[in-house]
């Protein structure tokens, strides 16, 4: 159930591994809004590697900081290789940003402010190109409608950069490039002068997206079965062993199976829900701990860590989902419906992958 | 001439300050208006935007319920892109008593309100979401005003006849000499700068903070901080005004306002003290949902977008230290006459209503001070914007074959909307995608209308205010305030205080949709954007 990071992981190891799995996916996930960098995951990930590796996905470790959209540095290590790493913030020289004329979604003034405080000096050019005004007519400038038509243009892209570059020795472009052609930015890379850094923009994150497209294909040509837009809603427990689920679209049509992973996500993605009085796990019920009174779930300082964040569903050692104090013998909780109360597994896209792995060993270590 | 001398200094940014600061403008006086903070930070932005046709007030105050309706009439003609002129019900329920509907209608009547008994059938048909129960529904003519805009428009008018403004500018001290002030001295809090500022005479019109700025001055005006808790719902349910009729009451309003609805208040008394930061408790959240959807029953599935709190500036008679005796009326103070003190005027008390009335009675005292013979024209003059009535012809007018974003921006700015015609296509590109708000009328704002952070900018065009509350919008905002302002620096501080004044008030409403929301923009934040 959920077919993000946490759930498309899961799948694509025990296909691998032989198993017979299905994934029920609403569609939208956190990876629509991935940063591309896998927070929490300190060492580097072979098997994760391999994974993706095999997916066409490709990932690269490096202790160091990452560009952030709005001009700020972050720790960074294990990332997608649009990713630019860098052992520290100053990164460069001399560095043109290029942007998208009418495009308010890549921060080029924030980006130029942030590096100068690192000493290093820049430019902001902005592109007009006829293609991209049709992009306008049909529709705002957002990153995956620029992504749709950079797979057809940006060649024409990389000519015009030509030009513009005078001395930088790097070049910042926006993360809109490789959304189907996954080879896209290696080729800009290579085309240029220069040094090419790709900086985020405001989701939907173009490298999750392709990210995304490229674990399903994986999955379903190791034989899973994706129901795309589709939704766990109720499951049918018996003695603490959940036998089948209820879908939106199947109807009457349950889907059994030995073992269930639950990874609907939080409650930005439902797999929690919340109202006046509490937080809840829509589809089996599970147990979740939380103070009774709502004024205790928030931080009124918006910049600090949110309690509410941090609530998730009970699991015991194994990541057994628990349900009234009883860990259900067959149901599995991983990704960021577990909140922060495994903090061992880390956070974010890592919490989804360390979760994903153990339940899997878990799973295969079984018969 | 001395660039800090004028004729009268107003200090307060609200709804009083910007209509006085209009009226004297208009009157022919050099004016400087002086606010600490932005326009409509007080009680002008946080209430419910209802154009009261008076009725609320005519059974227990008559004198303020005869105001209202003259003052509603006027707006109406002066006002108009202000305005949504929705008319109003008061509904009986079952648990009402019906017979006061006829002293409610005779007491309208009295007061000159058209207030008509209907059907409750034709209720329900004028007004699809009231409550079905409902057993007695009279007609008058309420409607809603969008307080920001309104004050804005006063503000521009007063700059357009010569006015000028300082946001952002805190008074400090009086300049006095003997019994007599003179000026004042004042922070700039974005610059640090601090200035002197010249006139023969200085309005308070500061309303619940008057009391402090009157005792900077020596003298004493004892104010009621009365907090009135609302809530703002995420969609347009009613599109009538629906009031309870009985005895004025908690949460027994609801208004109709561009996109969303507003369910209020609450009165509680507070201390002095906590004027400047008050906060929605959550018994607060439970009473207005729960009384709120007895006016309209779809709004305890609707989802809420913002809590906030206003503070009304309830003064105490001059007679009556113990404040037992409050007015809610208009009260304007010549503390030459009352304190010995010469130069010096409070205006205070009153409501949204009523405040071109107050601006005129402040006016006529500061003209008649500085032995200016000029009547006021407040009354007949339409304000910027406001010369043609429908915004759909201003729309017409300007685009030819408007976008529904180009009605958007005519409906906020009225006939002001041709400042935005674009200067280039990129115009019209959407910065905020819930209101429609494009870089044209965004740059408009920031050119014309004394705008120095993301809030402000919110207060004058609605980028943010809609259900996303500013998670798309905030950072693309940004990013046009950096390239006005020149100073990027000061924008990364700006995005992140718009963030904390948007949890401010979602977090007292913290679940369900809301909640999501807020998951989302604090992820993206910290961890996709890195604030």
């Amino acid at each position: 159930m959920g077919g993000g990071l946490a759930g498309m992981v899961a799948g694509i190891a025990l296909q691998q591994a032989g198993k017979n799995t299905a994934i029920v996916s609403m569609g939208q996930n956190a990876l629509h809004f991935f940063s591309g960098t896998f927070e929490s995951l300190k060492e580097p990930d072979e098997r994760l590697a391999a994974l993706f590796s095999a997916a066409g996905i490709r990932v690269h470790y490096r202790e160091g900081v990452r560009l952030m959209p709005l001009g700020t540095f972050k720790k960074a290590a294990l990332s997608l290789e649009d990713i630019d790493i860098f052992p520290n913030a100053k990164f460069a020289r001399r560095v043109l940003i290029v942007n998208f004329l009418g495009y308010h979604d890549f921060f080029s003034s924030f980006l130029a402010e942030g590096l100068e405080k690192h000493g290093i000096e820049c430019r902001i050019r902005f592109l007009s190109l006829p293609d991209l005004d049709n992009t306008k007519a049909h529709g705002e400038m957002r990153s995956v409608q620029i992504a749709r038509s950079m797979d057809r243009i940006w060649e024409k892209v990389v000519q015009e950069i030509r030009l513009m570059l005078r001395d930088e020795d790097t070049v910042v472009l926006p993360q809109v490039f490789g959304l189907s052609d996954t080879t896209v930015p290696g080729r800009i890379r290579q085309s240029l002068p220069a040094r090419v850094v790709f900086a985020g923009t405001m989701p939907p994150s173009v490298p999750g997206i392709r990210t995304q497209m490229q674990l399903r294909r994986r999955y379903q040509l190791l034989g899973g079965t994706f129901l795309m837009g589709d939704e766990a809603i109720r499951a049918h427990e018996h003695e603490g062993v959940v036998h089948s689920i209820a879908t939106n679209n199947l109807d009457a049509h349950y889907l059994e199976a030995d073992s269930f992973i639950l990874a609907t996500g939080g409650l930005f993605s439902k797999g929690l829900r919340s109202n006046p009085f509490q937080i809840s796990e829509p589809i089996l019920g599970l147990d979740i701990d939380h103070p009774e009174d709502r004024n205790n779930w928030y931080n009124p300082a918006f910049a600090e860590e949110q309690p509410y964040m941090g609530y998730g569903v009970k699991t015991d050692a194994q990541l057994h989902a628990v349900k009234e104090g009883i860990a259900l013998k067959n149901v599995y909780a991983i990704g960021s419906i577990l909140g922060n109360t495994r903090p061992e597994l880390g956070s974010g896209a890592g919490l989804a992958i360390n979760s994903a792995f153990a339940v899997v060993d878990t799973l295969l270590a079984e018969k | 001439m001395n660039p800090n001398e004028f004729d009268v200094i107003i200090i307060g940014g609200g709804i009083t300050g910007a209509g006085t600061q209009r009226d004297c403008a208009m009157r022919g006086l050099r004016t400087l208006l002086i606010e600490r903070s932005d326009i409509a930070t007080g009680a002008t932005g946080r209430n419910h935007g209802l154009l009261h046709s008076g009725a609320r007030y005519a059974v227990n105050d008559a004198e303020s319920a005869e105001e209202c309706i003259r003052e509603n009439r006027i707006l109406r003609q002066i006002a108009s892109h202000c305005i949504d002129e929705t008319d109003g019900l008061f509904i009986t329920l079952p648990e009402d008593d019906l017979s006061y509907q006829q002293t409610f209608v005779d007491a309208c009547k009295k007061a000159g309100i058209g207030a008509e008994i209907i059907d409750p059938e034709l209720a329900k048909r004028l007004e699809p979401s009231v409550n079905p129960e409902l057993i007695g529904a009279v007609r008058v003519p309420d409607g809603s005003v969008d307080p920001f805009r309104l004050c804005a428009a006063n503000m521009l008018d007063a700059k357009l006849h010569g006015g000028q403004v300082r946001l952002h500018t805190e008074v400090t001290g009086f300049i006095r000499e003997g019994n007599t002030i003179k000026g004042v001295h004042t922070l700039n809090h974005q610059t640090g700068e601090e200035t002197d500022y010249y006139a023969p005479i200085t309005v308070n019109a500061c309303g619940i903070w008057g009391q402090h700025i009157a005792e900077l001055a020596g003298v004493r005006v004892g104010m009621f901080p009365a907090k009135g808790a609302l809530l703002i719902f995420a969609h347009r349910v009613n599109n009538m005004v629906i009031n309870r009729c009985r005895k004025p009451s908690n949460a027994d309003i609801l208004v109709p306002g561009d996109t969303v609805c507003v369910i209020g208040t609450t009165s509680t008394r507070i201390p002095f003290e906590e004027c400047d930061n008050v906060a929605v408790t959550p018994d607060e959240v439970t009473l207005l949902i729960t009384e709120g959807a007895k006016l309209a029953p779809s709004l305890s599935e609707t989802r809420i977008l913002r809590a906030y709190a206003g503070v009304r500036p309830l003064v105490s008679a001059d007679d009556d230290p113990s404040g037992r005796n409050i007015s809610r009326g208009i009260v304007c103070l010549d503390h030459e006459e009352r304190d010995g003190l010469k130069g010096f005027i409070t205006i205070t008390g009153g409501k949204l209503m009523t405040y071109r009335l107050m601006a005129e009675i402040a006016t006529d005292l500061v003209c008649r001070k500085l032995a200016v013979e000029k009547a006021c024209t407040t009354a007949d003059t339409p304000l910027p914007g406001s010369e043609e009535k429908s915004y759909e012809a201003v729309a017409q007018k300007v685009w030819e074959a408007p976008t529904t974003a180009q009605k958007a921006a005519a409906s906020r700015m009225g006939t002001r909307a041709s400042r935005i015609r674009s200067a280039n296509r990129r115009d019209d590109d959407l910065i905020c995608e819930c209101e429609e708000v494009s870089v044209g009328e965004i740059n408009a704002a920031i050119d014309r209308m004394d705008v120095s952070t993301l809030t402000d900018l919110r207060r004058r065009t609605r980028v943010g205010m809609g259900t996303c509350q500013g998670e798309f919008c905030a950072c693309r905002a940004a990013g046009l305030l950096a390239k006005a302002h020149g100073c990027v620096e000061r924008e990364r501080k700006d995005l992140a205080d718009f963030l904390q004044e948007r949890w401010k008030g979602n977090f007292p409403i913290g679940w369900g949709d809301t909640l999501r929301e807020a998951e989302y923009t604090q992820w993206i934040y910290k961890h996709v954007l890195g604030i």
